[in-house]
């Protein structure tokens, strides 16, 4: 039934032709009407599985190229060897979640490396100061905090733009590692260390085990109470969620604030992984960045999502570990990601182009 | 609601306007655009505080309402914007902000889906796509999920503004049966719609509105839509529209066999230089479509397009710019005034090379011209580098078409020029018209303002889903034929029995 | 329902704002200069120039560009090390400077096309499609470097060219103050007095309105990611002339005071845009502020502290009173 017909029954004054403004150009009224957005749909549902399609594919070229590439040592050490960048993702992908998708005006956590370094600083420092586990994991956690409540507070109440303010803050938090490490690496040695490099349950290395119970708690929140519905909605449409008598900003700050958290976590994950503080955790930034926005192509309606990025940190330490595996050289790594993230990207820019907003 | 009064510097939106509506009944609200409608509506949400008049509700009077003291009298209200979640799901999309109303004992996603389907199936007896996203949903499809999580609050006063512009005949019926099943629980509804059969069909008592006033207070079961139009229609509308003494020339812009499938096919129609030529079209029509392939926006797949005769590609704006064609479009704020930048720069964006030398722009030659144009144009501003932020919409309107002036543009293609702006700028912009059409130019009128075409075009062409089916002349043709030809694509010569 | 009766607050932040860098930059010198007595002498103020400013400036005029079309450039040091990678092989190979030097402008243009294509080309976002620029560039040269291994021109084998390059001055003055001085009129020139700057100011602040004046909106953001990477890769031939070598991922370094530099510099504009004066005065601050600290005694890990905080008191100045950007 076409949207006129309704109109047929409706002969009155000049101004019935008084129509509602449309920002786009209007779809043909058969098409719109008849098919629900099932061409759309249809596209977006075999994209929906093409990230999908795509860590399957690589995992069983490597698994047919290299017999121990599916052992559950090596799974354990791509695990471990993806937990850091993982929990870093994690707490980006929700600074994603409540900012929106625009990356210079909406949400983006430039800091998360920054946070990193001084996080792993932290605990070393004081740890190499005599200090004991209980003591080291709360400074460090505290650490973590503060940075996200300093980026929160300059996003939400001094609203200075995301991307500026993360990016002072990631300054600072270069600047403070290096006082602390005084660009040396600072070892750690701690029971707590050695109890994050055992095998846990699995036979999988706890330190891989804490970014999923870190994905479990996320994505159960995130699924299961309303926070993660309206956090979604302050990102996708904040003229909505305001409607809907959601504080906004609270939404907001809760993200980088809770991000600030995660990088504290993963401070000491480094530590343990690399039983030392070291220099060099700005290269995170930009691995940490592809995560999160390659993670949307996990997700059912290309929107940030833990899972997602969980599966997009675990793609790319895949990758990189099978890379290995095959003697091919890891300098393709970083060109094989940037290309990646051009894919997605162009992808759901494209889709986003099509699905045009009501 | 009792003599309202609510001025926005100089215009008078509401002038003494009162609104009684008895509980348990339905009550449309009539008017033209800029009758004062939706200010009465914006100051009974608490948008708006009106300068004098009181409210009251259940016999008490009330204080000045701000839009939680409107919810807390149970108030609801549906707009014409969709505030939904684009990414959501429909369920999701429903309980937002009021999760538990959907799932209590935490939040289960597929029992926020199961409700939400019910609710769907009670209220509008329709059934969505399983876990289809709200930007999946065609915009009827969405208007139906904001009007439920509406009713979800439980209100007690619900205000539809023009509810049914999207929907399907069978969505309306749904409406209308929803909105009878409110009345039977005692709640009461506020109805506003241009659609005069539908106020018919489903309101107890109609206000009309006409410059910030009530008019009229008629019950529409024995007041016909005939009736109720004359009531609406201001006769002071004629002075408004000054006839221009051109007579149309050769012609300007031709077009034959012009073709983008599947929104228009097969329009032909030539402008003539003096003329003022006007298009309409309901939405879907695709009249705006054919205008902006006129600009090179979305460029036609078929046809042949002639500028003074020659054909011409029109692949691009540049491209429509080069060939002196000026684009006026509808959504000023977004795409015809630059509101972060100054007058002087707006003003010349089009014609850039006119006023740079080496590449160079020479901002005294910009100054001078743009000073010349605020005065031929008379623009309310305080200089060429005032701020288009700061001006009124019928200002900003007058700085777009300043802006193709200084580009000297033959051929004006004008796109609702008129919305959003009150009758005085609304006068001024049909001087402006008049004179452009004085000077030689060629002027497509793209309009729903009916009044507004006949008042000012030579000639009518009207479009209906792609086709140009009929042309008229203002002198010889009603409003009521032209809307006649838009709806049914026939020309009705009586459309007084039609409905 | 539309609320445009209630948004009539923007208003202009104060013009004392504009004020707040110069200020600051004033209160840097005098703090300084009493603090650290030689920290006011010519030797020490053309060694800041020579050695902190210069190659941020390049930098950061590049990123001017592309901010006042309303983007970003995060590989703006990819283009840098391409440049150098790109000058320092060819004279390795045996070509004269000059040749070398087109060479390595040429990788400039090159990347700078690629990131066209993206944002022009594709439509994506410019922070998005130069970042993937960035991730392709570093396995780039990765794999010519083995890893990451500095390229070195034979120390026996230098040009003079190349040294003069590097080291040389022009009636007394530094070849890359020259430097930057010509890319510097030329930038303003382009973004403040010329036709296309305002063609790049319509696109940057409306690109709706910008197309709907007929714009030709893709071309003018095709030759500003040109132009910046252009204008980057200069700075890695200075890189390399100074040095003798290519040093991979070395350009990654001015990004971040680049855009901070650039993001300072639009609070010196009453409209909030960026501008080449504004951008030059922000690297000026935050070299001062490092050569400053320094001197006062403050190791370089706490002038990394010293000037991150200082940036983020800049972006307090500049957003301050700003209500718009949410």
């Amino acid at each position: 039934m076409s949207l006129e017909s309704s109109f047929e029954s409706s002969l009155a004054a000049s101004q019935a032709l008084h129509l509602p403004r449309a920002g786009r150009q209007a779809p043909p009224p058969e098409a719109a009407a008849s098919a629900p957005g099932l061409s759309r749909g249809a596209l977006a549902g075999l994209l929906r599985f093409a990230g999908l399609l795509a860590l399957l594919a690589v995992v069983a070229f490597f698994a047919v190229r290299v017999p121990s590439f599916l052992t559950p040592g090596n799974i354990g050490l791509i695990l471990s060897q993806s937990a850091v960048l993982g929990i870093l993702g994690l707490g980006l992908t929700l600074v994603l979640i409540t900012g929106g998708s625009d990356v210079i005006r909406g949400g983006i956590d430039l800091s998360l490396a920054g946070t990193l370094g001084l996080a792993a600083a932290v605990f070393a420092t004081l740890n190499q100061a005599g200090y004991g586990d209980a003591a080291c994991v709360a400074a460090t956690l505290a650490t973590g905090l503060a940075v996200g409540a300093l980026n929160a507070l300059s996003v939400t109440w001094l609203r200075i733009l995301p991307l500026l303010a993360t990016l002072a803050v990631m300054n600072i938090c270069a600047g403070l590692e290096l006082v602390l490490t005084e660009n040396t690496t600072v070892p750690a040695a701690a029971p707590l260390i050695d109890a994050l490099n055992l095998a846990g349950p699995f036979d999988l290395p706890v330190i891989g085990l804490v970014l999923v119970a870190a994905w479990l708690v996320l994505a159960v929140t995130l699924r299961f109470t309303p926070v993660g519905l309206r956090a979604y909605a302050v990102g996708g449409h904040p003229e909505a969620a305001r409607a809907a008598g959601i504080a906004l900003n609270r939404y907001v700050a809760g993200s980088y604030i809770v991000a600030g958290l995660l990088g504290g976590v993963a401070g000491i994950l480094s530590v343990a992984f690399l039983n030392a503080a070291t220099s060099g955790s700005a290269d995170m930034l930009l691995p940490v960045i592809a995560t999160a926005f390659l993670g949307r192509m996990f997700s059912r309606r290309l929107v940030p999502s833990v899972t997602g990025t969980l599966l997009a940190a675990v793609f790319l330490g895949a990758l990189a570990n099978g890379f290995q595996l095959l003697h091919v050289s890891s300098y393709w790594v970083n060109g094989i990601e940037g290309a990646l993230i051009l894919a997605v990207v162009g992808v759901t820019s494209g889709l986003a182009q099509r699905g045009a907003r009501p | 609601m009792r003599g309202l009064v609510k001025t926005f510097g100089p215009t008078r939106a509401l002038d003494g306007a009162s609104l009684t509506v008895a509980p348990g009944t339905v009550h449309g609200l009539v008017g033209q655009n800029g009758a004062g409608k939706s200010t009465l509506i914006k100051v009974l949400a608490g948008l708006v505080a009106p300068d004098a008049g009181d409210i009251e509700v259940g016999g008490t009077p009330l204080g000045p309402l701000t839009p939680r003291r409107a919810e807390e009298l149970g108030i609801a209200f549906i707009h014409q914007d969709r505030l939904l979640v684009p990414t959501a799901t429909v369920g999701e999309a429903l309980f937002l902000g009021q999760e538990r109303l959907g799932s209590r004992h935490g939040l289960w996603r597929g029992r926020l889906e199961r409700r939400a389907a019910g609710l769907l199936d009670r209220f509008f007896g329709i059934s969505l796509p399983k876990g289809a996203l709200i930007q999946d949903l065609t915009t009827a499809q969405q208007q139906i999920v904001q009007i439920t999580r509406a009713l979800l609050a439980d209100p007690k006063i619900i205000v539809f503004d023009e509810p049914t512009a999207s929907l399907s005949r069978r969505e309306v019926d749904h409406l209308f049966d929803a909105i009878g099943q409110l009345k039977a629980h005692g709640l009461t509804s506020i109805y506003i719609s241009h659609y005069l059969a539908e106020i018919e069909r489903i309101c107890d008592a109609v206000t009309v509105m006409r410059n910030g006033r009530d008019v009229a207070h008629v019950d529409p079961r024995t007041t016909g839509t005939a009736e109720i139009t004359r009531l609406m229609v201001d006769r002071d509308v004629k002075d408004l529209f000054p006839r221009h003494n051109a007579t149309p020339g050769a012609p300007a812009l031709s077009v034959s066999g012009l073709a983008a499938p599947p929104a228009f096919r097969d329009v032909s129609f030539t402008l003539h230089r003096g003329e003022v030529l006007g298009l309409t079209g309901l939405l879907g029509s695709g009249a705006k479509e054919l205008v902006r392939s006129l600009f090179g926006l979305s460029p036609a797949r078929a046809g042949r397009i002639e500028v003074d005769g020659r054909p011409v590609r029109l692949g691009s704006p540049g491209a429509a710019v080069r060939q002196a064609i000026a684009m006026v479009p509808e959504d000023r704020r977004a795409q015809g005034v630059a509101l972060a930048l100054g007058m002087r720069e707006n003003m010349t964006l089009a014609s850039l090379p006119a006023f740079s030398r080496f590449g160079f722009i020479d901002r005294a030659r910009e100054r001078l011209r743009v000073s010349q144009l605020i005065d031929e144009l008379k623009i309310k501003t305080s200089g060429p580098e005032a701020a288009v932020r700061t001006l009124s919409g019928g200002n900003q309107q007058k700085v777009v078409i300043a802006k193709w002036l200084a580009r000297q543009s033959r051929i004006y293609v004008l796109d609702e020029p008129t919305v959003g702006v009150d009758v005085a700028a609304k006068a001024e912009i049909y001087r402006l018209i008049a004179r452009l059409a004085e000077q030689g130019a060629a002027i497509l009128l793209l309009s729903a303002d009916l009044d507004e075409l006949l008042g000012v075009s030579d000639r009518i062409l009207v479009m209906y889903r792609g086709e140009l089916v009929s042309e008229h002349i203002p002198s010889e043709t009603t409003s009521a034929q032209l809307l006649a030809a838009s709806v049914s694509g026939t020309r009705a010569e009586d459309t007084a029995h039609v409905a | 329902m539309s609320l445009d009766i209630l948004d009539s607050r923007r208003t202009a932040a104060p013009d004392l704002l504009r004020f707040g860098v110069p200020l600051a930059l004033a209160l840097v010198l005098v703090v300084f200069s009493l603090l650290a007595p030689g920290f006011l002498t010519l030797s020490n103020i053309v060694g800041v120039l020579v050695n902190n400013v210069a190659l941020a400036a390049i930098v950061s005029i590049a990123m001017t560009l592309t901010v006042a079309s309303g983007g970003t450039d995060l590989s703006v040091g990819t283009a840098v090390d391409l440049g150098s990678l790109a000058f320092v092989s060819t004279i390795i190979a045996g070509q004269p400077v000059w040749i070398a030097a087109l060479i390595g402008v040429l990788a400039g243009v090159g990347t700078g096309l690629f990131n066209a294509l993206l944002i022009a080309g594709l439509s994506i976002t410019p922070f998005l499609a130069t970042l993937g620029t960035l991730f392709i560039g570093h396995s780039l040269q990765q794999l010519t470097t083995d890893g990451g291994n500095p390229v070195y021109v034979p120390t026996g084998s230098i040009p003079p060219a190349l040294a003069f390059i590097g080291h040389g001055s022009v009636l007394g003055v530094p070849l890359a103050l020259w430097l930057v001085a010509v890319l510097a009129i030329g930038a303003w020139l382009l973004l403040a007095k010329s036709r296309f700057g305002r063609e790049v100011l319509a696109v940057g602040t409306e690109p709706q309105v910008a197309l709907y004046s007929g714009l030709p909106v893709r071309a003018v953001l095709a030759f500003i990611y040109i132009a910046s990477a252009a204008i980057a890769s200069i700075a890695g031939i200075l890189i390399s002339a100074n040095v003798n070598a290519y040093v991979p991922y070395s350009g990654n370094a001015y990004l971040l005071n680049s855009i901070g530099a650039a993001f300072i510099g639009t609070s010196l504009s009453r409209t909030r845009r960026a501008n080449i004066p504004g951008t030059l005065l922000g690297v000026l601050l935050l070299g001062f502020v490092s050569n400053g600290l320094l001197l006062i005694g403050w190791n370089f890990y706490w002038q990394q502290v010293g000037s991150g905080l200082l940036i983020f008191l800049a972006l307090l100045l500049a957003f301050t009173g700003r209500r718009d950007t949410a």
